[in-house]
């Protein structure tokens, strides 16, 4: 609905156009004829007047309208337009001379009223082509524009409305009104026509395009003008339409930008390549930065930094050379352009002869330069630059620019090559990054995928009975850790307890680990004495462990229908005692030897198999070294003092509260802040019956 | 922060440590013992009055080394840890594998003996 009548609104331009342009003949023509009969004020001239300032105005608005659609229309088509439209302007008028040839000396040839009627359509096809060219001449001006220019030529445009009027105000011709009027328009319009900003940015075949077209509207512009003049000139009995203010402006307008137009563009012509030059650079710029793309590889890149550094400096032959990855192979030869293999390697023995290069090509590493510039004898290539490319202050490589003229590189094409170079250089840079990253992410999940798996390996449920509770935690310094503890029910009353510490940390302490878990849950079914499992758990580990890695654990089997526990230490802290009866807590230090560091037979010697009942409400802190290690901000560690008095204090909670307390401690002791150093694991065990 | 000096006297080599031995830094410890043990050198005593602390990484240098001091005779006696860490060593069991003396009196006598 809205669109209705934005279409039809040009329509109604014309038309109205169109009428007041046949009520202007109507009035004329009656004007005519009754001077010609001494019929004087039958129609006032103001009418005249009026309706061509409606027919100047429709058509003015017309044709902004129409250039508006097409705003996005390049240069050449805005200079293609009056330019044919002068052209069919001028056709009409020799039509209109033609016409007259034909007629030759009949009556008709001398009749006033037809010489007027084709004196109005003259007018018309001139009013056409004077107006659209002005609204064209408006676009090319407001190219780039500025707020000044803007206010320039709305400015322009009340001057032009209020010389439409002049007419009204001074009837007389070439008064010094008019005079003063014209010249002011011809000035203003001469400002105005410096606004030649469009033309550096055609290229070398739309320049001579752009010539061409302007000596058309030239030469329109001035053939009407004159044909105009000669109708003036020729009849007595008419009504003068040109001798308007507004329409001489538009011809000095129209004339003067076609003029300046025509000059700079002609001037422009040597400089042309220049600046086409110069946007190829900037193009190549955006190219290089954007060029490496996730996925795409950095041979691209190269590649175009060498069209670029080609094309930037007329180079006529040249060629990449990229450093070996590995030191025994040989350099890799890439990209070459416009030259043979056998004429590359003359080359280069000529560079060998010559400095700056011999020094630079024998011993790379001494000599950090962006750019080696020289002249060489060769028949064909007579000035070389070679640049090094590098990436993260590594050589990637070489770049041979060769020319087959002397001094064929002055320094303006130098310092663009080299910042072609930088430009490729980063965009490497960041496509490593940008890969690094990427495979740093990877990883991260890999490692997330290990702590849960890891998670999964200790155990979410102690066995035990109504004897006792039991209640753990652990929690690994890195994402993945090396403590272990477990648990195993033989039957009703018996159970088996493990927990151990794998040497040093992180994933390979996370490998160990499960081991270990599987170590455990084989042995533990046959039910051995705890010296005979560790014995046994030593020597499946000897086959599997680093020489310099060790597990510690300590193995329990608990008896709660007799109430004794058999225990024997592999190197593993030794476990933390709450007695009832003896009413305070301590180490039980026994003989013990870590699994892994005596990889043979005598392993059982050095073990030693502990024995103890127990009685309802004694307590059993088993813990990893982490626990006692744990250092605070003065470097002092928790040690085993602390923790033993800390038995002492809790006893009475329950396993889980024990713990919990235990941990907290550590936690307060560290730090909440700092990372632990080392993974974290407590068991605790209260017997109740 | 690990320091180490190695002091080459006539009988035997020296290593002094100094401060901590962890993850981080036992690579330079196990470098020290690889060294001594390419020199040939038949008596080796560790100065650990200076070693404040020693994870499980720096007793397994020491632990992956012992195959090789039995293997070539060679006397390997640590002296003069503190408390602390002589109980690092006495609960993992290498107290029961390495010679570990009070002090470098007693190491030196034990390597004249030899």
């Amino acid at each position: 609905m809205v669109k209705l009548p934005q279409i039809q609104r040009g329509k109604i331009y014309i038309l109205l156009a169109v009428l007041s342009w046949m009520g202007l003949l109507l009035v004329n023509l009656i004007r005519v004829f009754g001077e010609i009969n001494q019929m004087e004020g039958v129609i006032s001239k103001e009418i005249t007047w009026v309706l061509e300032i409606l027919f100047f105005i429709w058509l003015y608005i017309y044709f902004n309208d129409s250039i508006k659609k097409n705003e996005n229309r390049n240069f050449i088509d805005f200079i293609w337009r009056p330019a044919s439209t002068g052209l069919i302007a001028t056709g009409t008028s020799f039509l209109i001379i033609f016409f007259y040839y034909l007629l030759g000396d009949s009556r008709l040839s001398k009749d006033l009223l037809l010489m007027n009627f084709f004196y109005h359509v003259n007018f018309a096809v001139v009013s056409i082509f004077l107006i659209s060219t002005t609204l064209s001449w408006k676009h090319l001006i407001l190219y780039q524009k500025s707020k000044a220019i803007v206010q320039q030529w709305q400015a322009y445009e009340v001057i032009l409305l209020i010389s439409m009027f002049f007419v009204l105000i001074s009837q007389a011709s070439f008064n010094y009104g008019f005079m003063f009027g014209l010249i002011f328009l011809i000035i203003y319009g001469a400002i105005l026509s410096i606004n030649l900003k469009w033309i550096p940015y055609l290229t070398f075949r739309e320049k001579w395009k752009s010539i061409l077209f302007m000596v058309i509207i030239i030469a329109c512009t001035l053939y009407l003008f004159f044909r105009l003049v000669s109708y003036t000139q020729q009849n007595i009995h008419f009504v003068n339409l040109s001798e308007n203010l507004f329409l001489l402006g538009l011809f000095v307008f129209v004339l003067l930008y076609a003029i300046f137009s025509l000059l700079v563009t002609l001037f422009n012509l040597p400089t042309s390549s220049v600046f086409e030059q110069k946007l190829t650079e900037a193009i190549s710029f955006q190219k290089l930065s954007q060029s490496i793309k996730p996925g795409e590889n950095e041979e691209q890149v190269l590649d175009i930094l060498m069209d670029s550094c080609m094309s930037a400096a007329y180079v006529d032959a040249g060629w990449l050379e990229l450093h070996p990855t590995e030191p025994e192979e040989s350099s890799i030869i890439q990209l070459q352009k416009f030259i043979s293999n056998s004429e590359r390697q003359e080359v280069l023995e000529f560079l060998r002869k010559v400095e700056p290069f011999a020094s630079y090509l024998t011993k790379q590493s001494t000599i950090k330069k962006e750019y080696l510039y020289g002249q060489i004898s060769h028949e064909t290539y007579k000035s070389v630059l070679v640049l090094s490319v590098s990436a993260n202050k590594k050589s990637l490589g070489n770049i041979f620019l060769l020319k087959e003229v002397k001094d064929g590189f002055n320094k303006e094409m130098i310092n663009i090559i080299t910042t072609f170079v930088g430009q490729t250089s980063i965009s490497i840079e960041n496509h490593r990054l940008l890969n690094e990253a990427i495979k740093n992410e990877r990883y991260r999940e890999e490692l997330e995928i290990a702590q849960r798996v890891q998670r999964s390996l200790l155990p979410s449920e102690l066995h035990h009975n109504n004897s006792f509770e039991i209640d753990g935690f652990s929690a690994a310094a890195d994402e993945v850790g090396g403590d272990y503890y477990e648990t195993f029910r033989f039957d009703n009353e018996n159970f088996a307890l493990i927990i151990g510490d794998v040497s040093g940390k992180g994933t390979s302490a996370a490998f160990n680990m499960s081991q270990m878990k599987g170590v455990f849950h084989s042995l533990v079914q046959l039910n051995f004495s705890p010296k005979k499992f560790l014995s046994k758990a030593n020597s499946a580990l000897n086959r599997c462990l680093e020489k310099n890695n060790f597990i510690t654990t300590t193995y329990y089997t608990i008896n709660t229908a007799l109430k004794e526990i058999h225990f024997a230490r592999a190197g593993h802290c030794p476990t933390l005692f709450y007695s009832q009866s003896l009413g305070c807590s301590r180490f039980l230090n026994i003989k013990g030897m870590g699994l892994g560091i005596v990889r043979n037979e005598g392993y059982e010697n050095y073990l030693e198999e502990g024995y103890l009942e127990y009685q309802p409400g004694d307590v059993m802190v088993m813990y990893t070294d982490g626990i006692v290690e744990a250092k605070n901000q003065e470097n002092q560690e928790f040690g085993y003092d602390k923790l033993r008095l800390l038995l002492d204090h809790y006893k009475a909670l329950s396993a889980k509260e024990i713990k919990s307390k235990i941990v907290d401690e550590v936690y307060d002791f560290v730090g909440r802040e700092t990372l632990p150093d080392d993974d974290y694991s407590i068991l605790v065990i209260k017997f109740n019956a | 922060m690990l320091t180490i000096n190695k002091t080459a006297e006539k009988s035997h080599l020296t290593i002094g440590l100094q401060g901590e031995v962890d993850a981080s830094n036992s690579v330079e410890l196990d470098e020290v013992i690889q060294e001594a043990l390419n020199d040939n050198i038949k008596n080796i005593l560790v100065d650990g009055t200076e070693l404040q602390y020693i994870s499980s990484a720096g007793l397994g240098v020491f632990m992956s080394y012992l195959e090789d001091f039995n293997e070539h005779n060679i006397l390997f006696i640590i002296y003069g840890l503190n408390e602390k860490v002589m109980n690092v060593f006495h609960i993992l069991g290498l107290d029961q594998l390495i010679t570990i003396t009070d002090n470098r009196e007693e190491a030196e006598k034990l390597v004249h003996e030899a």
